[in-house]
């Protein structure tokens, strides 16, 4: 593969490394540093988040109130999601993005290095301060992470910090996704037209548009909450003529694409494993790029699904249940593109493929739970219980969190220049598999049994599938430490040398250069070669 | 080298259109919510 690299390519210019020290961190602007913080923040987060679950699911092994009071168990459901989806999921892929992006499209760095640099810096800001609030008088916001009103107005001191932190949160996403777009817009080698561009480029260019779009409709609807409380208006309260009800259509008009915002960018990194495990082109490839846009644009078409059950006409029923299954379409047509690429492939089952293989049949059972809960009268039974809990989880468990999981077994050896240790990461994977499914394939069956989701007690009918998925959360975080333990052993350079290559001729650019990749990369322009090119 | 005074330009125009996108969606949504109250 690196014989199809310009000669410009090769000498790659490294004459300027690192800083030292806290330096090189603080005053980051080098996509590779960025990116690196990114992860390491995200799994900070995966692991103060999953600190929380492990709370939640201790409180629910037995029925009765065992460790923790209601209010408590109440502010750890609200902060678990918060922090999981704006500290480690988003996070996680914007350090991919970070680190992927600009060497996938031959580009030296992002275009706006020094707004990267804020982007992640606001980050530690806005989590400390929503951390913070666990200390306070009242505790930490425990109304759910919707933050519908008039109950999250009833947070205590935490509630300014509360909304503070989702205004600084926006606004770091709102700048890594300028970022993300200017990058891919402009910096571009001039051979990489669009369509040659790699599907996670083109996922992560199609929810940076999500982001801008949706994240400031977020910020607007938190506005709105914090002028309600502290200013005297009357937006969503009924008191004063206003309506709770629009608080949950802007809520879910930013919710819902940020369902996509959150596995767009994981449909890209399968879309790059698969290929190369398979040793067979992505089959489809334009058609995976017009499927995922479309994927985008149904996303904002689609938010009442969420809000069912508070009432409103049946034209409008109806229009947003056929819109959401019209999801399926685009979504089908990605999961039968990547078992077509797999069909008669040369396939080999390294730790990437199969946690990619994994995500490929364990998102489709959380897609498929999402149909039925597109259907309006089903969904007026399983609203607000365990069977909702399970979709989400499968959606975005074994759905975005192992492919962050792949993306970093199948990177890290261009990150490190090392390989990590190939059993381990597959202990890790089968580990991580049967436990996923140990924890949440109970909550469906719990669900239709008419579980309540955020309650810290039950009914004794629960126990049994309430103990198994305790079990399985025990299981599944004790098992991300053998993730932990197999990504510092790599970072620790004891794997074996990695070559450019990594894998068996993978595509794209960002093979082509050295492992570990040099601090800067492509300061010229390289020649996109008919072999590492997507289309 | 990619970063020509051009591709500035271009930096430049797209990040400030996506800005104004980003304030025009947030002072929208508020103004959405004047309106309705």
């Amino acid at each position: 593969m690196s014989s199809a690299v310009t000669a410009a390519n090769e000498h790659d210019h490294d004459h300027h490394g690192p800083a030292k020290g806290l330096k090189r961190w603080l005053y980051a602007t080098n996509h590779k540093d960025i990116g690196t913080m990114y992860l390491v923040f995200s799994g900070l987060m995966f692991f103060t988040g999953g600190f929380m679950a492990l709370i939640i699911r201790s409180e629910l092994f037995t029925p009765g109130l065992q460790f923790v009071a209601p209010n408590f168990f109440n502010q750890m459901t609200t902060m678990h999601a918060l922090i999981m989806v704006f500290g480690a999921v988003m996070p996680a892929f914007v350090g991919l993005a970070n680190w992927m992006i600009p060497m996938m499209i031959g580009a030296p760095d992002m275009a706006l290095p020094r707004m990267n640099n804020w982007s992640f810096w606001i980050l530690p800001v806005a989590f400390s301060m929503l951390l913070a609030t666990l200390f306070m008088p009242g505790g930490a916001p425990a109304g759910g992470w919707t933050m519908y009103p008039p109950l999250v107005l009833q947070t205590g001191d935490a509630f300014p910090f509360l909304i503070f932190s989702v205004h600084l949160m926006g606004l770091s996403s709102i700048m890594g996704a300028i970022n993300v777009i200017v990058t891919i817009i402009n910096m571009r080698t001039p051979d990489m037209t669009l369509l040659k561009m790699p599907m996670f480029v083109w996922t992560w260019l199609i929810t940076a548009y999500l982001l801008i779009a949706v994240m400031p409709v977020l910020a607007g609807a938190v506005t709105m909450l914090l002028t309600d409380q502290f200013f005297g208006t009357s937006f969503f309260l009924a008191a004063g003529g206003g309506d709770p009800v629009m608080f949950q259509h802007i809520f879910w008009f930013f919710g819902h694409p940020e369902v996509y915002i959150m596995i767009l960018p994981a449909f890209g990194v399968v879309s790059e494993i698969i290929p190369t495990f398979a040793r067979k082109p992505l089959f489809g490839h334009d058609s995976m790029v017009y499927a995922a846009s479309s994927i985008a644009f149904l996303s904002f078409i689609v938010w009442a699904h969420h809000m069912f059950t508070v009432g409103m006409p049946l034209t409008g029923q109806l229009f947003f249940m056929f819109a959401t299954m019209l999801i399926a379409v685009p979504t089908g047509v990605k999961v039968f593109n990547w078992t077509a690429t797999m069909w008669k492939g040369a396939m080999t089952f390294e730790t990437p493929m199969l946690f990619s293989l994994a995500f490929l049949f364990l998102f489709t059972i959380g897609g498929f739970s999402g149909l039925m809960l597109a259907v309006v009268s089903s969904d007026i039974q399983y609203h607000d219980s365990y069977f909702v809990v399970a979709h989400f989880h499968y959606v975005l468990v074994p759905g975005s969190i192992f492919a962050i999981m792949a993306a970093v077994y199948y990177w890290l050896p261009k990150w490190t220049g090392h390989m990590y240790n190939e059993k381990l990461g597959q202990v890790h994977f089968w580990l991580s598999t049967i436990f996923v499914n140990v924890t949440f394939f109970p909550m469906h069956f719990l669900g239709l049994a008419g579980m309540p989701r955020r309650i810290p007690d039950y009914s004794t009918q629960f126990t049994d599938f309430n103990s198994i998925a305790s079990i399985g959360a025990i299981g599944f975080g004790l098992s991300q430490l053998l993730f932990v333990y197999v990504v510092i052993q790599c970072v620790r350079k004891q794997g074996a040398k990695a070559s450019s290559e990594v894998w068996e001729h993978p595509k794209g650019l960002e093979w082509t250069v050295p492992s570990p990749a040099p601090y800067h990369t492509f300061n010229d322009p390289p020649k996109v070669a008919a072999e590492v090119a997507f289309s | 080298m990619n970063d020509d005074a051009g591709n500035k330009r271009g930096i430049r125009k797209t990040a400030l259109i996506l800005a104004g996108v980003a304030v025009f969606f947030y002072l929208g949504f508020i103004l959405l919510g004047v309106l309705r109250a």
